[in-house]
């Protein structure tokens, strides 16, 4: 556009600079109609979808798995808040909040024999007794993700993986590489002696005591100097297979 | 024209929300609605929220100073739904004005953009057919002929039991697993591609959010209310919605907010004052029962609370545990108690364990671990880790000289301690 000299001009570029604005303004709310005809198709799509197939995701834990992966790939969660449309249509959220809530409540429990550290393994089992009245069965990967909503309330819930175990944790306790070694040793008989500590892992007898004295401090460990050999055991009751999960 | 013969002041709680009948629920929110007479053009009441509930209609103004209701038993007539290009749609209801006055015919006037009005024409329609305040009615009057609590009703399932009815459950995970997986991963895949598509175009709406707003449309309600818009939007297809300096998120979470601030005076005023963000979670899940919130969404709305005027607030430690605390419950307070409790013979002697604290405080023993290390933040307390695990002990370096090492004062707390332990040697 050519640019005209005096008062005409000015004038001019300011019309032009309305038109632009309104423009900008008009395409801004073709934008926002088009979101909402978007999100009304989009809407009944996932209708549909859940008239079909809610039922499918609570019972079958394969397909709800699926079902996440493609969520993250899309860049969705659905478990976001309780007002989305997954949690409305589908009723996936108050699956998963629930079992947040149990899982709380076993960790609660569980705590003062473990210190704060249970094996998934045994999380999963607990939950499903709890769970023994509903039809729906829960995976390791249900409590995955329960957990990982949970994380964000910051009381130190999350998962760390202990060589191939995965164990949750419930307390903000900071473990360490060395911490993690121990455990990954301690699944073995459930228990470790210094001097195994320092042989297996080749490490210094000061190094073996301090983490040790850690894991007891924090009550993740008990101590047995009962032996007639003297030798003292640590007994890591988190460790221990489901022959520990006790059955009301 | 007297207001008061057919609008009900309403109750609103200490955070804004309408107190609620028992039994009564919340069914539906919108915001931007007026209210107005048939015969008259100037609106009664003007641009504020309105919750349609099972028992009733209520308005709140925006901020949320005063509220008032329209009973639905005293609703005589709903008139079907005028949706016009040039007006804002408008829901009108005829409403009987008792024995004392005639009829008076209300109208609705839903000016919010991101309201649903069909939705809503419909949900009102229903919740007053439905008429669930009479049935509310009638059992308390039954519980109170039959003199005491039934109990709440649940839907009545068929035992299963015995060999057939395990059977019967394993036939029905055969199914499921047998029904063709093939058809429902296909509607997955249709379902997911149609997602990408809103993800793609909800990222530019946020973009559009997040570089705030024009300068030139500042103060503009229709630049603030497609911004409110966005956010439900977001909201509803599952992505995380920005809480701005201006916006305050979705307006779900906003009115979540007030209602968490209510519900946790009852539990902090038995806690000391402080509860444990994660307590509160599950507390609140399980008194809602059903539609329970997510942990994201606890967040967002104990974030709110900032914005508004609500007597709690969330408080995050250092160590990353996040609590909810009275605004009434002061540090300072609780420091002047810690101290006292420090310089008791005992504490002098050997110190102060986090469950003693717990003890004196009336706290959790892991918040009072918080606030023992808070206090040694301030230089009240010291630390000492042994085999017994961590105790605090008064600080006492505050009074001790430097230049005069070994002076003890009279009336310090150095002298308290002093005579506290020479004894254990005696």
């Amino acid at each position: 556009m050519r640019r005209k000299p005096g008062i005409s001009g000015l004038k001019s570029a300011a019309a032009a600079r309305d038109q632009f604005r309104a423009v900008g303004e008009n395409v801004a709310r073709v934008k926002a109609d088009l979101m909402k005809e978007q999100l009304a198709t989009f809407r009944s799509q996932l209708e549909d979808f859940a008239r079909k197939h809610k039922n499918d995701i609570k019972k079958n834990p394969t397909f709800r798995s699926q079902f996440h992966e493609m969520c993250a790939k899309v860049g969705v969660d659905p478990l976001a808040s309780n007002k989305g449309f997954w949690a409305e249509l589908l009723g996936i959220g108050d699956f998963y909040y629930e079992l947040g809530v149990q899982i709380v409540d076993i960790c609660m429990l569980t705590r003062s024999d473990n210190g704060g550290l249970i094996s998934l393994h045994n999380l999963r089992l607990l939950v499903c007794q709890k769970h023994k009245t509903g039809r729906e069965s829960v995976t390791e990967d249900d409590c995955l993700r329960a957990i990982s909503k949970l994380k964000i309330l910051g009381s130190g819930f999350e998962v760390i993986s202990v060589g191939k175990k995965k164990f949750v944790r419930s307390v903000p306790t900071e473990l360490n590489k060395d911490h993690n070694e121990i455990l990954e040793l301690a699944q073995i008989q459930s228990y470790v002696t210094v001097e195994q500590v320092e042989r297996k892992l080749s490490w210094s007898s000061g190094r073996a005591t301090d983490a040790l004295k850690t894991l007891l401090e924090e009550g993740l460990s008990m101590i047995d100097n009962g032996h007639v050999d003297g030798i003292s055991r640590h007994w890591f009751p988190c460790v221990s297979t489901s022959s520990a999960v006790v059955e009301e | 024209m007297n207001r008061q013969t057919w609008l009900t002041p309403a109750n609103l709680t200490s955070s804004g929300r309408p107190s609620l009948l028992p039994d009564e629920i919340e069914r539906r929110l919108l915001s931007s609605v007026d209210i107005d007479l048939e015969s008259s053009s100037t609106p009664v009441l003007k641009s504020g929220l309105l919750s349609l509930t099972s028992h009733r209609l209520i308005w709140i103004d925006n901020k949320a100073s005063s509220a008032f209701s329209i009973h639905l038993s005293s609703v005589v007539k709903v008139f079907p739904l005028k949706k016009n290009l040039f007006h804002s749609p408008r829901v009108t209801v005829q409403v009987s004005g008792g024995q004392r006055s005639s009829d008076v015919v209300a109208v609705i006037v839903i000016r919010g953009k991101n309201n649903d009005v069909d939705e809503f024409y419909g949900k009102l329609v229903k919740v007053w057919r439905e008429r669930f305040w009479e049935i509310t009615e009638e059992r308390e009057s039954a519980r109170i002929d039959n003199g005491g609590g039934e109990g709440t009703s649940r839907p009545w399932a068929p035992p299963v039991v015995g060999v057939t009815g395990i059977l019967r459950k394993e036939q029905e995970t055969w199914e499921n697993t047998d029904k063709s997986l093939q058809d429902s991963f296909q509607d997955l895949n249709a379902l997911m591609s149609k997602a990408k598509e809103m993800v793609s175009l909800a990222e530019r709406m946020r973009q559009t959010l997040l570089s705030g707003s024009n300068p030139q449309n500042t103060g503009n309600d229709e630049e603030m209310g497609s911004k409110q818009e966005m956010q439900d939007w977001l909201l509803s297809v599952g992505i995380a919605s920005p809480v701005t300096r201006e916006s305050a998120g979705a307006l779900y979470h906003q009115q979540l907010s007030r209602e968490l601030a209510d519900f946790v005076r009852v539990p902090l005023e038995s806690s000391g004052g402080m509860k444990n963000l994660i307590d509160i979670y599950c507390q609140y899940n399980r008194a809602r029962g059903t539609e329970l919130i997510s942990p994201d969404d606890l967040l967002r709305a104990c974030a709110l609370w900032e914005k508004f005027d609500v007597p709690v607030m969330l408080r995050k430690f250092e160590s990353g545990v996040m609590v909810i605390q009275s605004k009434t419950h002061s540090d300072d307070e609780v420091f002047s108690r810690i101290s006292d409790l420090a310089v008791k013979t005992y504490a002098l002697k050997k110190g102060i364990s986090p469950s003693d604290a717990a003890i004196t405080l009336e706290i959790a023993p892991a918040l009072a671990k918080e606030q023992l290390l808070a206090a040694e933040s301030k230089g009240i307390l010291c630390r000492d880790i042994s085999p017994e695990g961590f105790r605090f002990y008064i600080n006492l370096f505050k009074d001790i000289d430097v230049q005069d090492m070994y002076r003890i004062q009279e009336h310090s707390q150095l002298h308290l301690w002093d005579s506290a332990t020479s004894s254990m040697w005696q």
